[in-house]
This record gives structure tokens, C-alpha cells and sequence, in this order.
């Protein structure tokens, strides 16, 4: 999947790089403004008891 | 190589420990913002404190002020414990209220059921232990003598630390007026701090609660100075 992904980039081995480390840092932004607050009441490994955390 | 199914999984094992970064760290980069803010906000409705410094010995012991009920949500004050400077954001707000939207910002809450600050009775708080802040993260460094002061809009509320317990969650009647005996009344001005603790994972854990009590030493009015432990 990802070496599809990375072949199908345009430009130089170089750019590719780039261009990987730019979707790589969206996902992550993604994840932690998005997703994870989302998801965090229903993964209680560590908080999310509704009397107190 | 690794096939499609393999890069799945190495993508959930990423994605997982990713998820352990944003709790531990992320949520306490945005929720101390959250809290800095409501404080810097709540600071500039009061005029600044008499930065003179008052040894404990010199607050006055007679019957302190006691503020009016807020409504949910609202700044009540600030929470100071001078044992946790340098160690967490120190100077927390206390909002009214222990829903997850006031402790997830970094807060204390005052439980709405329990008794105004100055009060006779117990001025429960409860706060995050581990991420959102890590509010009450150091609880257990608190020892006997410690002070645990209060700041309102008006009044410094200095108590001090007198004992600990670790409880199961559903021993709610810490935070009575009385801890442990709901049906009594209360002669003492209490203040107790709830928050989550674990028998097996410590401060990381949430299938207990740490609680600790704190007694009413004395008050001083803001126009008067400033507690000496406060920095």
C-alpha cells in the first residue's frame, strides 16, 4: 500500500520524500485534533471513568 | 517484504502508540492552554493581590468569608499547593462542577453537593490524576502539614493537609461534610481532593481514588497580602 502510494507521487525520489513527510504529518494532525479526542471515551485503558479521571 | 495485511497491522501498532502520545502528552499541552487562559481571564476581573507576604501564623482564625454558589461552570477561584511548584502547572481555576468539560481543561472542580470554600463542611475538589493536564498528578507527594490554599475573588484560604485514603470509586461519601458519616453534622472546615489512583498502576490507573483531607487554618483577605508560600 504505502510503496503504491509512494510510487505513484510525482516528481523526483527527492520530492517523493518530501511529499510523503507532509501526508504523514497531516495524518498525524488528523489523529490527534479529530480522531483521538473521537474515540478516546470508548479506549478507557487509562482515563474515561465518568465520575472522575 | 511485508504484505498488505502486515503493513495493516504495523499501521494499527503505529496508529496505537500514537493514541499513548496524544493522552499522556497532548491532552496536557491543550487542556494547560484551556486552564492558563480561564485563569489569565479570571485574574483580570480582580484587582491584583497585595503581593506582601503573610506568615501562616499571622491569618486571621475567625469565621472567613464564604462566597455565594456559581453556577456550573463558572471560575469559583484558583487552587494553589506550594509542594507541587516546579512540578505541575500550579495554580490551577476551580470551576463549579466535575464534569468531564471542566477537569478535561485542566481545572479543579468543586463538587456541586458539597460546601462553598470557607465553609463548615467539606470544599470537595476532584481533578485529573494523568493526562488533561495531570491537575492532581502529584497528590501523593502531599504530607501532613502541607498547605493547600484557595484564592477567590476576595479571599486567600490557607488549609493544610492532615491525611490520606485510597478508596474504591463508589465511596462517594468522602466528599460528605463529614467524610465517611453523611448523616453528621459538621463542626470542621474541611477541603478534600479526589483523584483517580490504581493499586496496581499507580498514578496511571483509575480502579481507585486517592482522596486527601486538609483542615481550615486561616484566611486573609486579598487587600491584606499575600499567603507566604505562594509564589
Amino acid at each position: 500500500m504505502y510503496a503504491w502510494i509512494f510510487r505513484h507521487l510525482p516528481g523526483s525520489t527527492f520530492w517523493r520524500v518530501v511529499q510523503s513527510v507532509v501526508l504523514v504529518a497531516a495524518v498525524v494532525v488528523a489523529l490527534f485534533l479529530w480522531v483521538f479526542p473521537v474515540i478516546a471515551p470508548y479506549l478507557t485503558v487509562l482515563e474515561g471513568d465518568p465520575a472522575v479521571g | 517484504m511485508v504484505g498488505g495485511i502486515g503493513e495493516l497491522f504495523i499501521t494499527l501498532g503505529v496508529v496505537l502508540g500514537l493514541f499513548v502520545v496524544w493522552q499522556l502528552w497532548w491532552t496536557s499541552v491543550e487542556a494547560t492552554a484551556q486552564a492558563d487562559k480561564v485563569l489569565t481571564e479570571f485574574r483580570a476581573t480582580l484587582p491584583p493581590a497585595n503581593p506582601e507576604l503573610v506568615e501562616a501564623a499571622q491569618l486571621r482564625t475567625d469565621d472567613p468569608p464564604v462566597p455565594d454558589k456559581s453556577p456550573y461552570g463558572a471560575t469559583i477561584g484558583t487552587l494553589i499547593v506550594p509542594a507541587w511548584y516546579g512540578l505541575t502547572n500550579n495554580a490551577m481555576p476551580i470551576a463549579e462542577g466535575t464534569g468531564m468539560d471542566v477537569l478535561d481543561r485542566a481545572m479543579a472542580g468543586h463538587y456541586e453537593a458539597s460546601q462553598q470554600v470557607g465553609e463548615v463542611g467539606n470544599f470537595a475538589l476532584a481533578g485529573h490524576r494523568r493526562t488533561h493536564g495531570n491537575s492532581f498528578r502529584h497528590v501523593d507527594d502531599l504530607e501532613k502539614g502541607d498547605q493547600v490554599i484557595v484564592e477567590t475573588a476576595t479571599t486567600w484560604y490557607v488549609y493544610e493537609v492532615t491525611d490520606h485514603e485510597i478508596v474504591t470509586p463508589d465511596q462517594v461519601d468522602v466528599v460528605a461534610p463529614v467524610p465517611h458519616h453523611p448523616d453528621e453534622q459538621p463542626t470542621e472546615r474541611l477541603l478534600t481532593l479526589t483523584t483517580c489512583h490504581s493499586l496496581t498502576l499507580g498514578e496511571l490507573g483509575n480502579d481507585h481514588r486517592w482522596i486527601t483531607y486538609a483542615t481550615f487554618v486561616g484566611w486573609m483577605d486579598r487587600a491584606d497580602g499575600t499567603p507566604e508560600q505562594v509564589r
